[in-house]
């Protein structure tokens, strides 16, 4: 995991180290074993990811996260106005590919948390899989099968089926 | 012939029975083929040599062998160099951008052999972008100017008035009104 997760939905399980309670003389195997694993491989393997990051430091590099200006949408353009109709397809399909990784992020969540939580996690991560069931019901509403020639006017007609549709069950 | 044959056996169990007398030794015997069974050089000692009868495989082995050096000459290469970026380069670090500064468009991406491809052989995206819209509003004036001409083109046909449109007719100076220009013809 990179180190800037975020906390609060990756908790940490809580330790189970047992106490102490050694009652031979015999030398505890699985101390013996630890031991071993870690001057064999934990060592040898952080002196040299140590010293890579040593020679890595000279030559920095930076990368920044870019930021796009919101443009007017689809149903603000004027008819006929071919530019404004490619901004805001522009702008659709930065957002379609936004909603696509927010999906992935609650479903490794929720990923996370089984595996955390073990046989139990259908009661323990309820508040996930309650969030993830919320936010994968949106996304098929809203993009669910436009297509691989999805765009824009596809989903706005989309959107116009869905109103139309409640409005008919409201009236 | 066949006393010659006779001849040959009784040669070869005389260097058989007694190989180191001076008559009998390999090169001065009645003929050379007569295989000398104890002087053959045995190397590895147990174990019959054989010969296995199968179809042969320089073809294949040697497709392989090239297969193998063309792939390598320029895998190698490219291994050792990729190597070598990451161990000595390094991936980039992702960091708030700063005030009022904007970023060059290949400062977006992390590896730094993408950083390098986008730099020098691929255009920025807002150029990109520019280059999409101007094309996209070049379309739209000739689709405007198609639209205007005919629109212009029905009104003239109409109405008669415009530039377009003309029949060509006789001309008036050739008519003759003799017979007409006075009301007692």
């Amino acid at each position: 995991m990179p180190s800037d997760f975020e906390k609060d939905a990756y908790p940490e399980p809580p330790r189970q180290t047992p106490v102490v309670d050694k009652q031979t003389s015999l030398p505890n195997p699985a101390l013996i074993l630890s031991k071993l694993f870690y001057y064999s491989v934990d060592l040898p393997v952080t002196t040299f990811r140590d010293a890579i990051d040593g020679v890595r430091a000279k030559n920095k590099l930076v990368y920044y996260h870019q930021k796009f200006r919101r443009v007017p949408d689809l149903t603000d353009c004027q008819e006929g106005d071919y530019l404004c109709y490619y901004e805001a397809e522009m702008q659709w399909r930065r957002d379609y590919k936004v909603d696509q990784e927010i999906v992935k992020v609650i479903q490794e969540r929720l990923g996370a948390c089984q595996q955390r939580e073990g046989p139990s996690y259908q009661q323990n991560c309820s508040k996930e899989i309650q969030q993830f069931n919320e936010v994968t019901k949106n996304f098929q509403s809203r993009y669910g099968d436009l297509g691989a020639y999805a765009s824009g006017r596809k989903c706005l007609m989309k959107q116009k089926e869905r109103m139309m549709a409640a409005q008919t069950q409201n009236a | 012939m066949v006393g010659m044959s006779l001849l040959r056996s009784a040669a070869a169990i005389a260097a058989r029975l007694s190989p180191l007398k001076s008559g009998n030794a390999a090169t001065n015997l009645l003929t050379r083929t007569i295989p000398q069974t104890e002087k053959v050089a045995v190397r590895w000692g147990h174990g019959k040599k054989m010969f296995v009868v199968k179809p042969s495989e320089f073809y294949d082995k040697r497709f392989l062998r090239l297969l193998q050096f063309y792939v390598l000459l320029t895998g190698i290469p490219v291994a050792i160099i990729v190597t070598c970026v990451n161990v000595f380069i390094g991936e980039a670090e992702l960091v708030e951008t700063p005030e009022g500064y904007e970023p060059e468009h290949w400062e977006y991406y992390k590896h730094p052999i993408t950083r390098w491809i986008t730099r020098s052989f691929y255009d920025s995206p807002v150029k990109d972008y520019e280059k999409m819209m101007a094309a996209i509003h070049m379309e739209k004036e000739k689709a405007d100017l198609r639209l205007a001409e005919l629109q212009v083109r029905r009104h003239m046909r109409q109405r008669g008035d415009g530039p377009w449109y003309h029949r060509e007719t006789l001309d008036k100076d050739l008519i003759d009104h003799s017979h007409k220009s006075s009301p007692d013809n």
